[in-house]
């Protein structure tokens, strides 16, 4: 099923590319191939791998004619979580300037470990504020890696 | 002799008090992302650049070369004490290394991977020392045809190799080709699929893709991982952290073996550390007097392994130095390094900065030295870090990954970006799509792509300058062969089995 989806993807993504590619304004002097000739090489090779999907799956099939992949019941249970996992590391970084790093990151830090390292709040709590404070102090002043105050003076 | 000279003047280098402790920083934080899953060698390399900027590139490289070789050490310890390795090519030591840790024997095999590691990696830098200048010579003859040839080479074996499916591969090497393209042309001054977005005229930066795709990929997985309840738990290291007499007369052969195996599966392009651990593996079990034992807690699968996946870092170095073009997916970040150090690793190299790349190359003798030191008097410091809760080290890997993503450029989009190739990478995990081809094709597309051009505009549009040179030729032979072995050898064998039915 996977590898279907795959090819699909893989289709479709190839159209994208092609019309993509022949919207780049081109000024060919001094360049025999101009900017779209290599993206042109790409767009004929995903067909191509297109195709090798194809043979592959063909011949998987021919192999295997009677398993039927059946996802372990649960599984998308784990996938709420990894789901859940990614809007809340979007809204991090969503406020990661506004917020600022020391905030935003001890909130962030705070909610994971919070579900993941259950019950033990003072590990918890300790661990995400010092971390917070001591990674900006570490990389601000002394690593010269810039990184936003937000509403923090410093 | 001038070589010699080189050598010698590398020593000189590397053995400033300042590139001593950057060697010794490398290794320490080598070790360190060895031993702890969910962050490896690329992800580490990638997050030092932003640091390293404004260092003296020396110093900064000779630091990334020592995490690239010390994660291979503390790789070695998790696959011994919780069965999983801390780093993808110490895959083959967790079943017999884990299998002595059981039985009473982890010090015995957290040893004999010490020592191995650091026989096999002084092996591989003496190798890498020999093999260095003879390919520099020939590399000097390589116009831009051969180049591209080279890099489509790299390219093709990387991505049929690294993965379970050829197809797959390719895609994977397709769209780290096609994320390449995105950004201004640099010949014409066309922007291409940058959709409007100003960030995205100087393209997407590989470190934002490579951090998210083996770093936040990773966070993800440990996390389902710990969701699952799946989280293994460390063993305590028993028993003295030395060989017996026997247990050392059995390691020394397969270190040798490993060591040479390493660096040759090190020097070919695609196959990497996992591939060399896999076949030194399989070589000592075949050589054995007592196979049975294997996979029961035979020190030899743990000798022979560590030996190869170490001296095979040696042996990748030798392509990104020698030639300009890496084979994997770790000396792909580090040749995105050295460009944005503005230095281009290639047979010049050697010419105008011998200085740079010799006392790289002799840094790694002294990091091994120190690794010795790390991994064995100093284990018990490092095991420690296997008893930090999973649940409050990943959310860190997630903040330690935005802080060196923001601080490229301090633009939000990388975060952005940053999420989104977590999530990729992690999909591409669940569907088995290899990332390495990825990461190498983005770091070498641009070159690739500039190689392509040059070539047709000196052949007047003419595709018969990549069929012009032996050279050439025979890199698209390889390249042609890599791609299709994959389909034929399979047809092959049932032919074969058919036959022999019949």
């Amino acid at each position: 099923m996977a590898d279907r989806v795959i090819f699909a993807c893989i289709v479709i993504l190839a159209g994208i590319y092609f019309y993509a590619t022949a919207q780049i304004p081109s000024l060919e002097i001094g360049d025999p191939l101009g900017p779209k000739a290599f993206p042109r090489l790409l767009g004929i090779g995903l067909l191509v791998t297109a195709g090798m999907l194809l043979l592959e799956m063909w011949r998987e099939s021919a192999n295997k004619s009677d398993t039927s992949g059946q996802e372990p019941k649960g599984d998308h249970v784990h996938l709420y979580v990894i789901g859940g996992v990614s809007i809340w590391t979007a809204l991090y970084f969503l406020v990661f300037e506004r917020f600022g790093y020391v905030v935003a990151s001890t909130l962030y830090l705070l909610a994971l470990m919070a579900y993941f390292n259950r019950g033990k709040w003072i590990a918890n709590v300790t661990t995400a504020v010092l971390f917070a404070v001591g990674s900006y102090g570490m990389f601000n002043y002394l690593l010269g890696v810039s990184l936003p105050k937000g509403f923090l003076p410093y | 002799m001038e070589t010699l000279t080189h050598i010698l003047n590398g020593f000189a280098v590397c053995l400033q008090p300042i590139n001593l402790w950057y060697t010794f920083l490398g290794v320490f934080l080598g070790t360190i992302v060895g031993v702890l899953p969910g962050i490896g060698p690329s992800a580490t390399i990638a997050l030092l650049i932003p640091v390293t900027f404004g260092m003296n590139p020396t110093s900064a490289l000779i630091m990334m070369a020592g995490v690239y070789y010390g994660t291979k050490y503390g790789g070695s310890t998790t696959a011994i004490l919780i069965r999983t390795p801390g780093e993808a090519a110490s895959v083959m030591t967790s079943i017999d290394g884990y299998e002595m840790a059981r039985k009473g024997r982890a010090g015995a095999a957290l040893a004999v991977s010490a020592i191995g590691s650091f026989i096999a990696g002084t092996i591989g830098v003496v190798a890498l020392t020999l093999f260095a200048v003879p390919l520099t010579t020939m590399a000097l003859k390589f116009g831009p045809a051969e180049y591209f040839t080279l890099m489509l080479f790299a390219m093709t074996a990387v991505s049929s190799l690294t993965g379970k499916s050829a197809a797959k591969g390719m895609l994977s090497t397709l769209l780290g080709l096609m994320i390449a393209t995105i950004g201004i042309d640099l010949q014409s001054g066309q922007p291409r699929y940058t959709m409007g977005i100003a960030e995205f005229q100087d393209g997407v930066g590989f470190i934002v893709v490579v951090v998210g795709l083996f770093a936040m990929a990773e966070v993800f997985r440990g996390m389902e991982g710990l969701h699952k309840g799946t989280a293994p738990k460390a063993i305590r290291i028993s028993g003295k952290l030395w060989l017996t007499r026997e247990e050392w007369r059995r390691s020394i052969g397969p270190i040798w073996r490993g060591g040479i195996i390493g660096f040759i599966i090190g020097v070919l392009p695609g196959a990497g550390g996992t591939i060399a651990s896999i076949l030194s593996y399989t070589t000592e079990k075949r050589v054995s007097k007592h196979p049975e034992e294997f996979g029961k807690g035979a020190i030899e699968g743990v000798a022979g392994p560590e030996a190869a996946n170490n001296s095979d870092t040696a042996g990748a170095l030798v392509p990104l130095l020698t030639l300009g073009v890496p084979g994997g997916g770790a000396t792909a970040v580090m040749l995105g390094a050295f460009i944005m150090y503005g230095i281009q690793p290639g047979p010049l190299l050697f010419q105008n900065r011998p200085d740079l790349v010799w006392g790289l190359v002799d840094s790694m003798y002294i990091g091994n030295i120190m690794l010795l030191i790390l991994n064995l008097p100093l284990i018990g410091l490092f095991v420690r870090l296997l008893y930090i809760p999973a649940g409050i080290l990943y959310p860190l890997i997630v903040t330690i990954s935005a802080i060196g993503s923001f601080g490229i450029n301090g633009s939000q989009l990388d975060l952005y970006l940053l999420l989104f190739f977590g999530v990729v990478g992690y999909i591409f995990e669940k569907v088995d799509i290899p990332v390495a081809p990825l990461v190498l094709s983005l770091v070498l597309g641009g070159m690739m792509e500039q190689s392509f051009r040059q070539a047709m505009t000196i052949s007047g549009g003419n595709p018969v300058i990549f069929v012009s040179s032996a050279i050439t030729v025979t890199l698209l032979i390889f390249s042609v062969l890599s791609i299709a072995l994959p389909f034929i050898l399979p047809r092959l064998k049932a032919m074969r089995e058919a036959r022999d039915a019949a």
